[in-house]
C-alpha cells in the first residue's frame, strides 16, 4: 500500500519535472527575460515612489491637489463626452436606417487620424475668440465674473477638443458590440413589450457594457497621456505638473515621484476597469445568424440622426482638417523643402521599424506563453504591455534613468541613438500589437497548436507554419495600429530624439513652440494624411466578416 | 595582447580626433532662424561643421548629465541664465576663458568662473494699453501689486523660466518674504489665471481684457514684425515701459552658452562662442530676432531703439539660477499657477 | 368570437422568389392550442413572426382579441401586441439573472406572487439568482416560457419549442408543456416540423407547405380525411389506392400527378383474408420484405401494379416470397 503511494508520488513528480522541463526552455526563458526587460523602465519610475524627494512635501501641499483636480475634471469630462458621442453614433449607425448611414459608418472613425495636440493647435484660437464674450461679461456683470468665467472656460473647451478626436475609440467598440448582438435580444425584448428606446437602454447598452468600458479606458489613457493640448489651453494636469516639476524646478526626483503617483493612479484605473467589466463572460453572445433589422427612421428622426452623426465628424475632423488645409495652402511653399522630405522619411521609417519590431515581439511573447502554457511568461507579458497605459513622457524618463545607469556602469552612450528611441516606442505601443495577436491566437490557434505538438513539430515550425498564416489579419492590424500611433507620438519623441533627427511630430511642435501656427499645419497635415490610410483600411477590415 | 589593444585604442582615438576636428555638436534650446543663419556663417568662415541637437534646455541638461564625459556634445545653448546656472550646478559645463569673450561679454552677464557666457539680452518689461494707461502711472514691478491695479494685470504661467528669473531677481533685491508678498498680490490683481504665451498677454491687453502685462521685449518685436496684420495691430496698440529706472533697473535675462565638460573640441567651441558674441553676430540677433546685444548700448536695431534706452539691473545673472528653485516654490505658495 | 384570426396573409422577401407565406388564413379560439406543422421552407416561422409583429406582411389581416394588428392600412409594432414569443434558442439575456429575465417584460411585475406560482408550475423555483449559462437547456426553455407568460399575453407563440431538446426528453416535455398551458389557461400557437408535437399538445393543427395552408383542422379530421398525399404522409407511411379500386371509400383526393383520385389507406387498416370472395375488395400479392417492429410486423406486399405497406399483428409469421391476400377496413 505504502509502496503504491510512493510510486504515485514519484510518478507525479516525474510528470511535473517533465512539464517543468517542457516549460523551462530557451523560448520561455527568453520570453520572460524580454518581458522583464521591457518592463524595466516603468519599474524604475515606480520605484521612485519610495525614493527620497526633498521637495515632496512642498509639492504635496501646494500643487498636487491642483494637478489631481485638473486631471480628474478633464478625464471625467472627456470620458463622459466621448461616451455620449461614441455610443449614440454607434447605435444610430448599427441599428437604425437613415439616408447617409453607410457614409457615416466608416466616416465616424476619421478623427482617429488626428492626434490630440494637433486638434488643440487647429483650435488654438478657440479661447481667444471668446474674448469678446469675456469683455462683455466684464463690462456688464463684473470683473470677478469675467475672471471666474475665463478660468472655468478652459475645461469645457479642452474637453470638447479632446473628446472630438478620442470618441472613435468608444464608437468602434460600441458599434461592433451592437452589431454582434444581432436582432435576437432586441426582438425578444420587443415581444416582451419594450419599444426601441427601451431596448436600447435595458438590453443593447447593458450587453455592450464590457466593450464600451474597454473603449473608455483607452480614451482615459490617451487623455492622461496628452501634453500638447493641456499645455496649450492651460489645464493643470498630472502630465503638465510632471513636466513643470522636472523642467521648471529642475527637480527630477520630485517629477519622478509625481510620475510614480500617476502610474499608481493608472494602475488603479486599470483595476477599476477590470472590475467594471466583470461579468464580461456573461456577455459572450454568439453572433446572430439573422442580421439586425435596422429601425427605419421617419423624416424628423432621420434628420436628427444625421445631425447627431455630423456634429462629432465636423468638430473632430472636418473643421480641423479644413483649417489646417487652409493654413497649409498659405505656407506650404515656405515649409516644404529638402529637409522636410527628410523628416517625413524619418517619421515613416521609424514608425515602420517600430511596427515591425512590435509585431515580431508581440508574436513571440504571445506564442511562447500560450504554446508552452508558461505562467511565468504569461505574467511577464502582462507587465510588458503596461506601457500603453503609461504616458510617453514617463516612459522616456524611465528609459533615461536606465540609460544613465548603463552609461555609468559601462560607459556606453545609449541616449541619442535611434535604437533606443524605437525601443521606447515598442515599450509604449506593445499592447496595441499584442491585443489583436493574442486574441487571434486564443480564437484560432489553441487546438491547432495542440495538434502540432502531438505531431512532433518544433515550436518554430508551429509558429511559422501554423500560427502566422492564421494570424495574418491580426498581424497586419497590429502593425498598422502601431504604425499610426508612432507617427502621432510626441512627448516621448521630444525627449529622446537623436541629434539632427526630426520627425513630423517634432517639427509640428517646434513650429507651434515658435508660435508659427500656420506653418505647423504642413507637417501636421502630413501626419494626418499618412494616418488616414491605415485607419480606413482597418475600418474596412473590421466590417468584413471574420474568417 | 595589451600592446595590440593599446595601438587599437590609439588608432580609434586618432580616428575620432581627426573625424571630429571639423565638427561641433551643439545642444541648443534656441530654435530661431537667426541661429541657423549664424551657424552657417560660422561654418563658412571657419570650415567647422555645426551639428545641432534641439531640445528643451532641461532635457538637454538631463541628457548631458546622463551622458557624462562620454557625451558627444561640445556646446550647450540656452535661452536664459537660470538654466545656464543649473547646467553649471549639474556639472555638465567646463570653465573656459578667452580674451575675446571677456571683452565681448560684460561681467554681470557671464559666470564668474567662466562656465557660461551670455550672448543676447531680453528685458522683462511692463507692456501697457496706450489708450487706457498713462505711462506716468507706472513706476516699478513692485507698484503693480497695489490695489489700484486689481483686475488689470495679466502674465503668463509661473512654469515659464522668464517669470521665475524675474522673481529670482526680486528675491535677490528685496528678500524672500517681500517677494512672496509681491507674487501673491500680483496674482490677486490678475484679470484671469495665468495662461498662454507672452504674446497672448499682449493680445489680451490690446483686446481690453487687461490694461497691463508683464512680458519680454523680444516677443513684442516678433509681434511688430509679424506677417499677420492682427499681430501688428496688437503691437501698435501697446507701449513698452522699463520699470525700476530710479532703482536697480529693469530686469534682464540672457541667452547664452557654455562648453560641455566632455567636449573634445574645446578650442573650436571657444571660437564658436566668441563668434556668437562678436559684434557682427550681435547685430544679426538684433535685426533678425529683436534681441538686445550683451553690450546693450551697442544696439543697432531700429525697433529696439524706438523703445528707448534703459537702465538694466546689473546683478550678476548667476543669481537668477541660484534663486530659481526658491522662486518656483514661492510661486507655488502664492498660488500663481 | 375567435381570439386570433388570420386572413390571406402573404409575405414575400424578394420580388422574384415565390412568397414565403402565400394567402394563409386560419383562426384560433380562446383557450385553444394550435400547431403549425410544416417542413423547412414551409413558411411556418415567418407566419409566427408576422403574428408577433417582427415581420410585416405584404397583404392580409391579423386580428387579435378584436384588435386589428395587421391590415393594409395599419401595423401595430411588436411591443404593443398582446402576445408573447418563446424563441427557438430561448434568447435569454445572458447578462441578467433568471429572475431579472423573467421580470423584464412590461407588466410582468404587476403581480409578483404570480411569478412565483409560474416558476413553481414550470419547476424552476430556486433558480432565481442563476445566470442563463449556468442552467441546463431544458431549464432555459422553461425560464423563457415563464418570462413570456409573466406578461399575461392573450396569445403565446412558440417557435419550435422542442427542437433543441434531446429526443428522450421530448415526450416528457410535451406533456409538461401541455399541462402548463392548461393550468394557466393559455392560448398557444406553436410551430413545429414534428407531427408528434401536434398529436400530443395541440387541439387543432394547420399543415403548411411552401407557404400555403394545405389543411386546417383537428388531428383526427386531418388524419381521417387528409386533403392531399403530403398531408396524409405526415402521419406516417400511407398507401394511395386509385379510387377505381375502392369505389366505396368515404374520402379521396387527387394524387400527386393530378390525374386521378386516390384513397388513403393506413398500414394498419389492412387485414389478412383467407378467401377472396366475400365481396370486399381484396388485393393479392407477393411479400417482398418483412420487418418486425415489435408491436407489429411491417410487410411490403407487391401486387400487380401497387406496392402496399401493411402492418400485421406482431406475432404473425410471414415470410418473403409468400403470397398473401389482404383487404382494407376503412372504418378502423
Amino acid at each position: 500500500m505504502a509502496a503504491s503511494l510512493v510510486n504515485n508520488a514519484q510518478h507525479r513528480l516525474r510528470r511535473l519535472a517533465r512539464e517543468f522541463r517542457f516549460r523551462l526552455n530557451g523560448w520561455t526563458v527568453a520570453a520572460v527575460l524580454l518581458g522583464l526587460f521591457l518592463f524595466l523602465p516603468m519599474a524604475e519610475v515606480l520605484w521612485h515612489i519610495t525614493s527620497p524627494a526633498e521637495n515632496w512635501e512642498h509639492l504635496r501641499d501646494t500643487v498636487l491637489g491642483r494637478y489631481l483636480k485638473g486631471s480628474a475634471i478633464l478625464v471625467v469630462g472627456t470620458a463622459g463626452l466621448s461616451l455620449l458621442l461614441g455610443v449614440s453614433t454607434a447605435w444610430l449607425v448599427a441599428c437604425c436606417e437613415f439616408p447617409g448611414r453607410r457614409f457615416f459608418e466608416w466616416a465616424l472613425i476619421l478623427p482617429l487620424a488626428i492626434p490630440t495636440y494637433i486638434a488643440a493647435f487647429a483650435y488654438f484660437d478657440l479661447l481667444d475668440r471668446l474674448t469678446p464674450l469675456l469683455i462683455w461679461v466684464r463690462t456688464n456683470i463684473s470683473p470677478e465674473a469675467m475672471t471666474w468665467l475665463s478660468d472655468m472656460m478652459v475645461y469645457p473647451v479642452t474637453t470638447v477638443v479632446l473628446a472630438a478626436v478620442l470618441y472613435p475609440y468608444v464608437y468602434l467598440v460600441a458599434r461592433a458590440a451592437f452589431s454582434r448582438q444581432g436582432s435576437r435580444f432586441a426582438e425578444a425584448a420587443q415581444t416582451l413589450g419594450h419599444g426601441p428606446q427601451s431596448v436600447f437602454w435595458y438590453v443593447a447598452l447593458p450587453l455592450a457594457r464590457p466593450a464600451i468600458i474597454s473603449g473608455l479606458a483607452l480614451v482615459i489613457m490617451e487623455t492622461l497621456n496628452d501634453y500638447g493640448a493641456v499645455k496649450h489651453f492651460g489645464v493643470p494636469t498630472f502630465t503638465t505638473g510632471i513636466f513643470r516639476t522636472w523642467v521648471s524646478m529642475g527637480d527630477l526626483p520630485g517629477a519622478l515621484r509625481l510620475a510614480a503617483c500617476l502610474m499608481v493612479l493608472i494602475l488603479f484605473l486599470l483595476l477599476l476597469e477590470k472590475w467594471l467589466r466583470f461579468g464580461a463572460k456573461f456577455h459572450k453572445t454568439s453572433p446572430s445568424d439573422r442580421p439586425f433589422q435596422r429601425y427605419p427612421l421617419g423624416q424628423a428622426k432621420a434628420g436628427l440622426a444625421l445631425l447627431c452623426c455630423l456634429v462629432p465628424l465636423v468638430i473632430g475632423f472636418a473643421l480641423p482638417l479644413s483649417r489646417l488645409a487652409y493654413w497649409a495652402s498659405l505656407t506650404a511653399g515656405k515649409v516644404l523643402d529638402a529637409t522636410f522630405l527628410k523628416l517625413t522619411l524619418n517619421s515613416i521609417g521609424v514608425a515602420t521599424a517600430t511596427g515591425l519590431a512590435t509585431v515580431m515581439i508581440a508574436l513571440f511573447l504571445a506564442f511562447t506563453a500560450r504554446y508552452f502554457g508558461s505562467q511565468a511568461a504569461g505574467a511577464t507579458n502582462r507587465l510588458a504591455i503596461l506601457g500603453y497605459a503609461v504616458p510617453g513622457a514617463v516612459i522616456a524618463m524611465g528609459v533615461l534613468l536606465v540609460a544613465g545607469q548603463v552609461t555609468q556602469a559601462t560607459g556606453w552612450i545609449l541616449t541619442g541613438s535611434l535604437a533606443v528611441l524605437v525601443l521606447c516606442y515598442v515599450i509604449r505601443f506593445l499592447a496595441v500589437a499584442w491585443q489583436p495577436i493574442d486574441a487571434g491566437m486564443e480564437r484560432n490557434c489553441a487546438q491547432l497548436n495542440q495538434a502540432s505538438k502531438t505531431l512532433g513539430a518544433t515550436p518554430a515550425r508551429s509558429l511559422f507554419h501554423v500560427n502566422v498564416p492564421l494570424l495574418r489579419n491580426a498581424l497586419v492590424a497590429g502593425g498598422l495600429f502601431v504604425f499610426v500611433d508612432t507617427m502621432k507620438e510626441l512627448p516621448l519623441t521630444l525627449i529622446l530624439r537623436p541629434a539632427e533627427f526630426e520627425t513630423l511630430s517634432t517639427k509640428t511642435y517646434d513650429l507651434v513652440f515658435q508660435s508659427q501656427i500656420p506653418e505647423s499645419s504642413v507637417p501636421a497635415l502630413c501626419i494626418i494624411l499618412v494616418s488616414l490610410l491605415p485607419v480606413i483600411w482597418l475600418n474596412r477590415q473590421m466590417r468584413a466578416p471574420e474568417q | 595582447m595589451k600592446k595590440f589593444l593599446k595601438s587599437f585604442l590609439a588608432l580609434g582615438l586618432l580616428a575620432g580626433a581627426t573625424a571630429s576636428a571639423a565638427e561641433l555638436t551643439v545642444y541648443s534650446h534656441r530654435h530661431y532662424d537667426s541661429d541657423a543663419v549664424l551657424f552657417k556663417q560660422f561654418t563658412e568662415e571657419t570650415g567647422i561643421k555645426v551639428n545641432v541637437v534641439k531640445g528643451s534646455a532641461d532635457q538637454l541638461i538631463q541628457r548631458l548629465a546622463s551622458e557624462g564625459k562620454n557625451s558627444p556634445a561640445d556646446v550647450l545653448l540656452t535661452v536664459d541664465a537660470g538654466r545656464l546656472h543649473r547646467a553649471k550646478a549639474a556639472g555638465v559645463l567646463q570653465p573656459v576663458k578667452s580674451k575675446a569673450l571677456a571683452k565681448n561679454v560684460p561681467a554681470s552677464m557671464r559666470d564668474p568662473e567662466g562656465h557660461w557666457y551670455g550672448m543676447t539680452v531680453r528685458s522683462r518689461v511692463i507692456v501697457y494699453a496706450k489708450d487706457r494707461v498713462k505711462p506716468g502711472t507706472l513706476s516699478t514691478y513692485e507698484a503693480l501689486a497695489k490695489p489700484e491695479w486689481k483686475g488689470r494685470v495679466v502674465a503668463r504661467s509661473s512654469s515659464n523660466i522668464y517669470n521665475q528669473s524675474l522673481l529670482a531677481s526680486i528675491i535677490a533685491a528685496n528678500g524672500s518674504d517681500k517677494a512672496l508678498a509681491w507674487a501673491k498680490a500680483i496674482r490677486k490683481n490678475m484679470a484671469r489665471s495665468p495662461r498662454g504665451s507672452d504674446r497672448d498677454q499682449a493680445r489680451a491687453v490690446a483686446a481690453g481684457l487687461a490694461d497691463v502685462a508683464i512680458m519680454n521685449t523680444y516677443y513684442l518685436g516678433i509681434l511688430a514684425n509679424s506677417s499677420v496684420a492682427a499681430d501688428r495691430e496688437v503691437a501698435a496698440k501697446v507701449g513698452v515701459f522699463f520699470p525700476n529706472q530710479d532703482g536697480r533697473g529693469a530686469h534682464i535675462n540672457v541667452s547664452g552658452g557654455g562648453v560641455a565638460v566632455g567636449s573634445k573640441n574645446k578650442k573650436e567651441a571657444i571660437r564658436f562662442l566668441e563668434f556668437l558674441t562678436s559684434a557682427k553676430s550681435q547685430e544679426t540677433f538684433g535685426n533678425v530676432n529683436h534681441e538686445y546685444p550683451v553690450i546693450i548700448g551697442n544696439n543697432k536695431s531700429e525697433l529696439l531703439k524706438s523703445w528707448g534706452s534703459f537702465k538694466a539691473d546689473d546683478v550678476n545673472l548667476s543669481v537668477l539660477g541660484a534663486k530659481n528653485a526658491e522662486a518656483v516654490k514661492l510661486f507655488d505658495l502664492a498660488g500663481w499657477e | 368570437m375567435n381570439l386570433l384570426t388570420l386572413r390571406s396573409v402573404t409575405k414575400r422577401y424578394t420580388a422574384t422568389d415565390p412568397p414565403a407565406v402565400d394567402g394563409v388564413s386560419f383562426e384560433c379560439a380562446q383557450g385553444e392550442i394550435v400547431a403549425l406543422i410544416g417542413g423547412s421552407g414551409s413558411g411556418k416561422t415567418t407566419l409566427l413572426r408576422v403574428i408577433a409583429g417582427l415581420e410585416i406582411p405584404d397583404t392580409g389581416e391579423v386580428v387579435l382579441n378584436g384588435t386589428t394588428l395587421n391590415s393594409p392600412t395599419r401595423f401595430v409594432p411588436p411591443e404593443k401586441r398582446d402576445c408573447g414569443l418563446v424563441f427557438q434558442d430561448y434568447a435569454l439575456f445572458p447578462n441578467k439573472t433568471v429572475s431579472q429575465n423573467i421580470s423584464f417584460g412590461k407588466g410582468s411585475t404587476d403581480d409578483p406572487a404570480r411569478i412565483g406560482e409560474l416558476m413553481e408550475m414550470a419547476d424552476i423555483s430556486g433558480l432565481e439568482q442563476r445566470y442563463p449559462h449556468e442552467i441546463s437547456g431544458g431549464q432555459q426553455q422553461r425560464v423563457a416560457l415563464v418570462r413570456a407568460l409573466a406578461t399575461r399575453p392573450s396569445l403565446l407563440l412558440l417557435d419550435e419549442p422542442l427542437s433543441h431538446l434531446d429526443p428522450e426528453l421530448r415526450d416528457s416535455v410535451r406533456t409538461e408543456l401541455l399541462k402548463l398551458f392548461r393550468e394557466t389557461d393559455t392560448t398557444a400557437l406553436f410551430v413545429s416540423h414534428d407531427i408528434e408535437d401536434a398529436m400530443v399538445m395541440a387541439d387543432r393543427m394547420v399543415v403548411l407547405r411552401k407557404g400555403t395552408a394545405e389543411q386546417v383542422g383537428t388531428q383526427l379530421e386531418i388524419y381521417d380525411r387528409p386533403a392531399n398525399p403530403h398531408v396524409a404522409r405526415l402521419f406516417g407511411k400511407t398507401n394511395f389506392i386509385p379510387l377505381g379500386l375502392l369505389p366505396d371509400a368515404p374520402h379521396s383526393f387527387a394524387d400527386e400527378t393530378g390525374d386521378g383520385q386516390v384513397v388513403p389507406v393506413r398500414p394498419h387498416q389492412w387485414q389478412l383474408v383467407e378467401n377472396s370472395n366475400d365481396g370486399s375488395t381484396a388485393f393479392t400479392g407477393k411479400v417482398v420484405s418483412t420487418t418486425n417492429r415489435g408491436a407489429h410486423q411491417e410487410v411490403l406486399l407487391q401486387t400487380e401494379n401497387l406496392t402496399l405497406t401493411i402492418h400485421l399483428p406482431g406475432n404473425t409469421t410471414v415470410k418473403p416470397g409468400e403470397t398473401l391476400t389482404v383487404s382494407c377496413d376503412l372504418t378502423v
